[in-house]
């Protein structure tokens, strides 16, 4: 059986979607959670579904260097840390800038290296301890209008490998998931773009329909988990069947 | 507001159609160039010129561009 008890755990953008999933899904394998987000009422909400005592929130913005600092200050070592904090934007390659590039990747990537880079250099990752981050299905496709979301993911999936490498002889493990379609906020956000009837049409292509949040969160467990102890530098397609098409 | 910038504006998103097919009753889906990227780009347009957040929705209720036009007045 998958079991989190005992293990301190982090999650970030756990005020939302996937990440209050696997917040709530870690709390009822026993894990003691730390969840991180922006929106304070949001984190509050997912807090106040989790099982068990001891979890923690912080209401911090990830791409703000000094936040991740104040995090770290905090922070007690982790058994493991779900990067899951993310955002998309749709623009087609004619319409990028500098700042367009630039936020997609700050919150995508750079917070998420700034981030383990710290938990690593301040000794706050336990031996054993699991890395996951949060990829997409993106990062290997080429839809229209994805260019920095998925290059900001593919970068973080490189990452995760280099990391795994770096970090074996710890015994610290590091993974990557890669979801396809979940129905989240961040899904809603693609209704701004393409109009409800389109959205469903583009579940057709998935064999076993869009998925849930806890879909992700249960692969996620695994990887938490002792159970997934010989599995490191993987990057993991989870998508419905999607990419047999 | 200008009708004729915005069609101005709309006939610089597309590649490969002749700016004479670009007029207020043009049923922009039925333009060979038509497709999912153009209509982020539209939206991009509608984004980066007017600062208005132009909707999947509201295009698939538009037929013409005019009513493109319409859409984004009220919403600026
Ligand atoms: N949904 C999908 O179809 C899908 C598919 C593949 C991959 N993913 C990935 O899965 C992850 C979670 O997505 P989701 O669908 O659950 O999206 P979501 O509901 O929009 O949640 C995103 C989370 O990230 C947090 N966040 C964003 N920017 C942040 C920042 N600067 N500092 C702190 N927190 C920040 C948000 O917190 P606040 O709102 O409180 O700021 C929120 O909790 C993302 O990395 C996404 O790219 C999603």
């Amino acid at each position: 059986m998958i079991t989190l008890k005992d293990k301190n755990i982090l999650v970030t953008g756990a005020s939302s979607g996937i990440g209050r999933q696997i917040a709530i899904m870690a709390s009822e394998l026993g894990a003691t959670v730390t969840i991180v987000g922006r929106n304070m009422e949001r984190l509050g909400e997912t807090i106040s579904l989790l099982t068990g005592t001891g979890h923690k929130m912080y209401s911090i913005d990830l791409s703000v260097s000094s936040d991740i600092d104040q995090l770290i200050t905090e922070s007690l070592p982790y058994d493991g840390v779900v990067f899951n904090a993310g955002i998309v934007e749709y623009l087609p390659v004619k319409f990028l800038n500098d700042n367009k590039i630039s936020s997609v990747f700050v919150t995508n990537f750079d917070s998420n290296v700034i981030l383990s880079q710290k938990l690593i250099k301040k000794k706050l990752l336990n031996k054993k301890g699991s890395l996951v981050f949060v990829s997409s299905i993106s990062s290997k496709l080429g839809v229209p209008g994805t260019a920095m979301y998925a290059a900001s993911k593919a970068a973080l999936s490189s990452f995760s490998k280099v990391l795994a490498s770096e970090l074996a002889s710890q015994g610290i493990r590091s993974n990557s998931v890669c979801p396809g379609i979940i129905r989240t906020a961040m899904t809603e956000q693609a209704s701004d773009v393409v109009s409800q009837e389109e959205l469903k049409k583009a579940e057709s292509e998935y064999p076993l329909g869009y998925g849930e949040p806890s879909d992700v969160g249960g692969l996620i467990m695994y990887l938490l988990s002792d159970m997934s102890k010989w599995m490191t530098g993987s990057d993991l397609i989870i998508d419905g069947g999607f990419t047999l098409k | 507001m200008e009708i004729n910038i915005f069609l101005q504006n709309f006939a610089d998103i597309l590649d490969d159609t002749d700016a004479i097919l670009i007029k207020q009753e043009t049923v922009f889906r039925d333009l060979e160039e038509w497709d999912s990227l153009t209509a982020l780009s539209l939206i991009a347009m509608a984004d980066e010129e007017y600062s208005v957040k132009l909707t999947g929705d509201d295009i698939k209720s538009s037929t013409s561009l005019n009513d493109i036009f319409e859409i984004i007045k009220n919403k600026a």
